[in-house]
This record gives structure tokens, C-alpha cells and sequence, in this order.
């Protein structure tokens, strides 16, 4: 394994355990919020929302870290899968 | 929603997650039946929850296994060119397939997890535990791509990850070794999901009120299964969820003999 594989997967699964932890946090503040103001709901939907956001914003730092590393090729199938995603996200969510 | 509900879908995730983690299974075969036939959920509205909790798995896990150098980044991305085609395309035609036929196909694919979780316990009797990861490049990416679209495919329509497809088809045809090859599979399913997620919330089908309880119980229960997964005997594991994987899909058998998920 390269050195350059190492600070991928280090650069990588921080993104992930930010994302996890961001999400886990909003959403158990917003379950026990939500018994005492009524806009608790919705911090925990925010948290879902960080939870949705968290794969899109793995494979932008795949992405750029892939840039990083001048693997070109890899970076472009990196922006494929985010193409596809956010083709995704714009016929889902903002539809 | 009562306080009851919320601990009991916090419970329901936990024990999803854990066990997601440690048979490194999806927890999708677990919530998505629990929710439709216990809490009377429709099949795509239990299936869009469910979605959510396979990316909470596919987050935690991975969060982990990326650190322990266990998952292949690139093939990981290059297959997701293929899964996300295939969660779009399905998730988009879920909409228009009837709870019924849905429910059905899930119960096919419930039989033919247990059927295949039974198999990969009885490997795992004596299996050594591999300490160091084998050289390898992957081979066959046709044929990889190719069970890559119909996993992706298979997530977009029942909300599971596709493991028990990828999988073997990693460790087969593209020669992975299988712990890479189960990893990378746990890294695509979060990408996956989110795809198809995003159709299913755009149609109204993601019960916020019910993915939050469960998503935290996911949360929970999968970090700590792949923390303790290293140390623990599979087997065991594996048969637990074969016997719950097999009591749920009697139990929407049933449900369906007579006249549910209507």
C-alpha cells in the first residue's frame, strides 16, 4: 500500500465518522428536544438531512483527493458517480 | 408519536445496526419487514426508512473500516458508476409498482438471504481469520459492473444494500479478496442508498417522525458492531439472523396469504 492510499483512507474515513457523528448528534438532540419545544422535529430532520448529505460529500473528497494525487483517472469516474447522484437528488428532492 | 414508539424504534435500529455490522448483512432485512408488518407502515414508506438506515450503517462502518485500510476506494467508486444507475432507474419504477408485488418480491429476497446467510455460516465453522490482505488487482470489471447495476437495482426497489450480490461476484469474478470485497461493498451502499433515497423523499415516502429513532438506534448499534466484530465468533451470530431472517419471512408470507399490505 502506497503512502498516497494511506492519507486517502485517512482523509476519507474522517469525512465519514464527521458526517455519522454530525447526523447522530442532531437527531438524538432533536428526539429529546422535541418533547420540550416543538421545533425539536425538525433538528432532528436536519440531522437526517446531514445523514443524506454525508455520501454525496464523500465522493467530492474522493474527488479531490484524487485530483490531489494527479489520478485523473479516477477523479473523473469520482465526478461520474457525483453526476449521477445529483441527477438523483434534482429529480427526487427538488421535484 | 408516543415514548414508547420512539425507544421501541430506537431498540428495532440497534439491534438492526449491531447485527448489520456483525454478519455484515445490510440492517434493511431487518427494518423494512419490522416496519411494515408490526407498525402497519406501507411498503414504500417502510421501505424509504429503511434506505436511511442502510446509509447509517454504510457511514459508520466504513468510518472504520477506511481507517483499518480493509476498503478498496477505487474499485468501491468505479462499481458505484454502475449501483447508482441502478438504484435511480429502480427507484424511480418502485413508484409505480403496487405494495403487494413489492411485498412479495421482499419476501423472496428475506428466503434467499437466510438461504444464503446459512451458507456463509456453515463456511465460517472453521474459517482462519486472514491477517494480512493478499495482493491482488481486480479482474473482470464487465462482469463486476454488471451485478453492480442489478444491486444497485435491487436497492432502489426493496431498500437493501445488495451485499449478498456484490459479494460473491467481487470475491468470484473480480478475485477480491472476500474481507475487501465485503468491505468495499459496505463503502458503496451508503452512495447507493442516498441515490435512491433522494427519489423516495422527493415522492413523500421518508416518515422523518420514524427514521430519526431509528436511524440513531442504526447509528449506535453498527458502531459498535464493527468495533467488536474483530473478536466475536460469526457463526453464531450468523444463525441468529438466519432464524430472524426466517421467522420475518413467514411472518409476511402470512401477512400476505392473508390479505395484508393491501
Amino acid at each position: 500500500m502506497s503512502r498516497q492510499d494511506v492519507a486517502a483512507d485517512r482523509v476519507l474515513s474522517f469525512t465519514l465518522k464527521f458526517g455519522a457523528y454530525t447526523a447522530l448528534g442532531l437527531i438524538v438532540a432533536g428526539l429529546l428536544l422535541q418533547w420540550i419545544v416543538n421545533w425539536g422535529t425538525k433538528v432532528a430532520a436536519a440531522g437526517l438531512l446531514v445523514l443524506l448529505a454525508t455520501p454525496v460529500l464523500r465522493i467530492v473528497v474522493a474527488c479531490l483527493q484524487f485530483l490531489r494525487e494527479r489520478d485523473f483517472k479516477y477523479a473523473l469516474v469520482s465526478f461520474g458517480v457525483l453526476a449521477i447522484v445529483v441527477l438523483a437528488y434534482f429529480l427526487g428532492i427538488r421535484t | 408519536m408516543t415514548l414508547a414508539a420512539v425507544l421501541l424504534l430506537m431498540l428495532i435500529g440497534f439491534v438492526a445496526g449491531g447485527f448489520g455490522a456483525l454478519a455484515g448483512v445490510g440492517g434493511g432485512i431487518i427494518v423494512t419487514p419490522m416496519l411494515a408488518i408490526y407498525f402497519g407502515l406501507p411498503m414504500h414508506q417502510a421501505i424509504g426508512v429503511t434506505l436511511l438506515c442502510v446509509i447509517a450503517t454504510s457511514t459508520a462502518t466504513s468510518s472504520l473500516y477506511v481507517e483499518r485500510h480493509v476498503t478498496d476506494i477505487r474499485l468501491g467508486m468505479t462499481l458505484e458508476l454502475a449501483t447508482t444507475v441502478g438504484a435511480l432507474i429502480a427507484a424511480l419504477v418502485a413508484h409505480h409498482i403496487n405494495r403487494r408485488t413489492l411485498a412479495v418480491l421482499f419476501a423472496c429476497f428475506l428466503l434467499y438471504s437466510a438461504g444464503s446467510l446459512i451458507k456463509k455460516a456453515w463456511g465460517s465453522r472453521n474459517e482462519k481469520r486472514e491477517e494480512t490482505i493478499p495482493d491482488y488487482t481486480p479482474q473482470n470489471y464487465p462482469v463486476g459492473l454488471a451485478a453492480s447495476l442489478i444491486a444497485g437495482g435491487f436497492s432502489g426497489l426493496l431498500g437493501i444494500g445488495g451485499g449478498p450480490i456484490k459479494v460473491p461476484v467481487m470475491f468470484l469474478f473480480m478475485k477480491v479478496p472476500l474481507r475487501v470485497a465485503a468491505a468495499t461493498s459496505n463503502f458503496m451502499i451508503g452512495v447507493t442508498a442516498a441515490t435512491s433515497a433522494y427519489i423516495y423523499w422527493g415522492h413523500g415516502d421518508v416518515r422523518t417522525d420514524i427514521a430519526a429513532p431509528l436511524v440513531a438506534g442504526v447509528f449506535a448499534g453498527s458502531l459498535l458492531g464493527a468495533r467488536i466484530s474483530p473478536k466475536i465468533r460469526s457463526f453464531y451470530i450468523l444463525m441468529l439472523v438466519v432464524c430472524i431472517t426466517g421467522w420475518l419471512a413467514v411472518q409476511m408470507i402470512y401477512k400476505l396469504l392473508t390479505g395484508g399490505f393491501q
